[in-house]
């Protein structure tokens, strides 16, 4: 189902719908898209048609640090506005990890279970963008419960879930189906959109996936070489829409067996240590490959789904510049020359 | 909301009995019954301090009380050891697969163990035992530092007077007294003659035992799908959601801990 709507009549509708959700909408803050909450005040603030927000989506699902043995209440009915397509893949990856399995992580299930998804299309990619290169497209085209592309002074409305049908019942009789001129012209920017990414990614296509390339260059020593400036911050896990690594903490906290879950990465030196000092990945260089390959090859032989959704958002956070583009490429160059 | 899959129920410490100088077992009631399958495992807590995975070393058919052996190794483990009867620990589980015990029907099994790697195995021979007329036969080679960190020092007596079931054992150094094998446990599997064909093989032990029994395994002739291995890696969820255990692209939490070794040999590093 697919509808138009003007941009007035969509933040008319926003503003009633705030009074029953939190909404979390991208805003340029500092020269950086970052979610804010939405209020009559800043409604039109928002940017929905060019790139990701600095914050993964991750962050309103799997908190950076949480409670677990103690019943939380209820959360807020919540929606995120704006989320693009690289967040969506990424989500599927903790959609596994989370939520399929023996066990279903309870907490993350409650907020998913209270969150809406409206995703938009990305038409000004940033240049460490590359969705493309992992074969994913700069506009969603599932995993969302509602998506809207920007155009002609409002949105082309796209139902993507029963939750989503719902949502917009109340204001379903109001609006005009989407004309296939409308739909054309969503199709052109589309095109357009990855055409952008493309170009900026030029220098930075390679001939073998890039599963292929970590899986093939295991002993590369490469590994070590871009591993040079690392300072084993763990900025690129945090930051990562599609890494979910945690830790579990017990805590001198009130209660039975409090324990507190944080966010880890396998970017620290005791990730995977184990008794008697015993480090199955004691040299930096092992654990940023890890990373790669964790990605690349691991997720993707588990779940199908490639788990880096090329969002850039690690390539932007790393403070010794390392570009995941740039060392994919470094590594498959010897072969490819 | 439903089943929480972080918390612990509470269990009582009824008994603890000191094996060696550094290994204790630790006999636990659980408030709420757990029933596990040989060689899964389960987390225990002590509340404020941390949580670490361990392997029952009881027989799942008792289901009343779990027993758990414990070195002492590090931060948890030296506080298991100063707990007394009667307090309090946390426990959940079990988790991941034990011993897949039915692919051993009818044929011989050799169990390779070290050290306190003799605490799942000791399960898995209860296990044996308790089914033994399902198997041709049953032989276990078991290796330790000296005789006095041999641990289940007293079931052995018995354990040998069972039928189907050999015991061979060794230690690294020996003591006076000592009238069984010197050398590495590795040397035991030279004593043995298997029925290769008909045979499977179980190993669990310290890492470097776990990689030389494995080789040494694989030179006697065993195919690696026969070989099973209990791993272990860092662990901090037991739900194959942290990603603290992996292995490749495998969660040892929830895909192990015992891999036949055809799946994994491939894996670069996995001894470490
Ligand atoms: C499936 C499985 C079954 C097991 N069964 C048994 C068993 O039956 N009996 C037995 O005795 N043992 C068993 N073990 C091993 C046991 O879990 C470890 O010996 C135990 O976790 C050691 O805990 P510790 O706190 O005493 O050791 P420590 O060495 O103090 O700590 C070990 C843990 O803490 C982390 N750590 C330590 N220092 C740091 C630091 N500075 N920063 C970050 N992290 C740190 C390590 O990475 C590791 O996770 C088993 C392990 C596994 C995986
Ligand atoms: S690895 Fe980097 S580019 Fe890929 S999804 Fe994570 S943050 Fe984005
Ligand atoms: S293993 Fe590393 S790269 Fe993979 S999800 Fe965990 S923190 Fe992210
Ligand atoms: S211990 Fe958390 S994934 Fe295995």
């Amino acid at each position: 189902m697919k509808f138009y709507i003007n941009k007035v009549d969509w933040e008319k509708f926003l503003e009633q719908i705030s009074k029953t959700y939190r909404i979390y909408a991208p805003q340029e803050v500092y020269d950086e898209l970052s979610y804010q909450l939405l209020s009559p005040e800043n409604v039109n603030n928002t940017t929905y048609g060019t790139y990701r927000a600095v914050q993964p989506l991750k962050i309103f699902f799997s908190l950076p640090q949480e409670k677990v043995t103690a019943v939380t209440s209820q959360p807020e009915k919540t929606i995120v506005l704006g989320v693009k397509n690289c967040d969506l893949k990424a989500l599927q990856v903790l959609d596994k990890i989370f939520l399929e399995g023996d066990f279903v992580d309870p907490f993350y299930r409650e907020r998913r279970e209270n969150t809406l998804i409206i995703s938009s299309d990305c038409y000004q990619p940033k240049d460490t963008c590359f969705c493309t290169l992992l074969d994913n497209n700069p506009f969603p085209e599932e995993g969302f419960d509602l998506n809207v592309s920007p155009i002609d002074n409002g949105f082309l409305l796209e139902v993507g879930s029963p939750k989503g049908e719902s949502f917009i019942a109340s204001i379903r009789e109001d609006l005009k189906e989407a004309t296939s001129d409308l739909m054309e012209k969503r199709e052109r920017k589309r095109k357009e959109a990855k055409k952008r990414v493309v170009e900026v990614n030029r220098e930075f296509k390679t001939k073998r996936p890039f599963s292929v390339i970590v899986k093939d260059e295991y002993a590369s020593p490469v590994w070590e070489e871009v591993t040079k400036t690392c300072v084993e911050c763990g900025a690129c896990t945090n930051i990562c829409p599609s890494c979910y690594c945690f830790l579990l903490v017990d805590t001198k906290d009130e209660g039975k067996f409090p324990k507190v879950k944080f966010w880890d990465s396998c970017q620290h030196t005791g990730f995977a240590r184990v008794a008697a000092d015993v480090n199955p990945r004691a040299k930096l260089y092992e654990r940023l490959r890890n990373r790669y390959l964790c990605k690349y090859e691991y997720r993707p032989e588990n779940f199908g789904i490639v788990a880096c959704t090329g969002c850039g958002r690690c390539v932007e956070a790393c403070q010794g510049k390392i570009d995941k583009r740039e060392v994919i490429k470094k590594l498959s160059e010897k072969e490819e020359k | 909301m439903t089943e929480n899959p972080y918390l612990p129920v509470e269990a009582k410490i009824e008994k603890i009995i000191d094996e060696t100088s550094n290994i204790k077992t630790f006999v636990l009631k659980p408030s709420r019954k757990i029933k596990f399958e040989t060689g899964q495992f389960v987390q225990l807590t002590i509340p404020g301090i941390g949580e670490a995975p361990f392997t029952p070393s009881s027989s799942p058919y008792q289901t009343e009380k779990i027993e758990i052996t414990i070195m002492k190794v590090g931060l948890l483990t030296g506080k298991l050891h100063e707990m007394r009867e009667g307090e309090i620990v946390g426990i959940r589980g079990p988790y991941g697969r034990g011993y897949p015990f039915d692919d051993f029907y009818n044929k011989e099994v050799l169990v390779l163990g070290g050290g306190v790697g003799m605490a799942p195995l000791r399960s898995l021979l209860l296990t044996l035992l308790k089914n033994v007329d399902k198997f041709r036969r049953i032989v276990l080679c078991y290796g330790a530092k000296t005789p006095e960190d041999i641990v289940y020092k007293d079931a052995f007596p018995e354990w040998k007077k069972k039928k189907k079931l050999e015991i061979l054992r060794s230690v690294d150094k020996a003591a006076p007294g000592w009238e069984e094998t010197e050398g590495l446990v590795t040397v035991l599997l030279d004593k043995v003659k298997m029925d290769l064909k008909n045979s499977v093989a179980v190993v669990c032990g310290p890492p470097i035992m776990m990689k030389f029994g494995t080789f040494k395994l694989i030179d006697l002739g065993y195919k690696p799908e026969s070989i099973y291995l209990s791993m272990e890696k860092n662990m901090s969820c037991g739900l194959g959601k942290c990603g603290h255990c992996a292995l490749g692209k495998y969660y040892v939490c929830k895909d192990g801990p015992v891999f036949k070794y055809d799946l994994i040999k491939d894996i670069p590093d996995i001894w470490l």
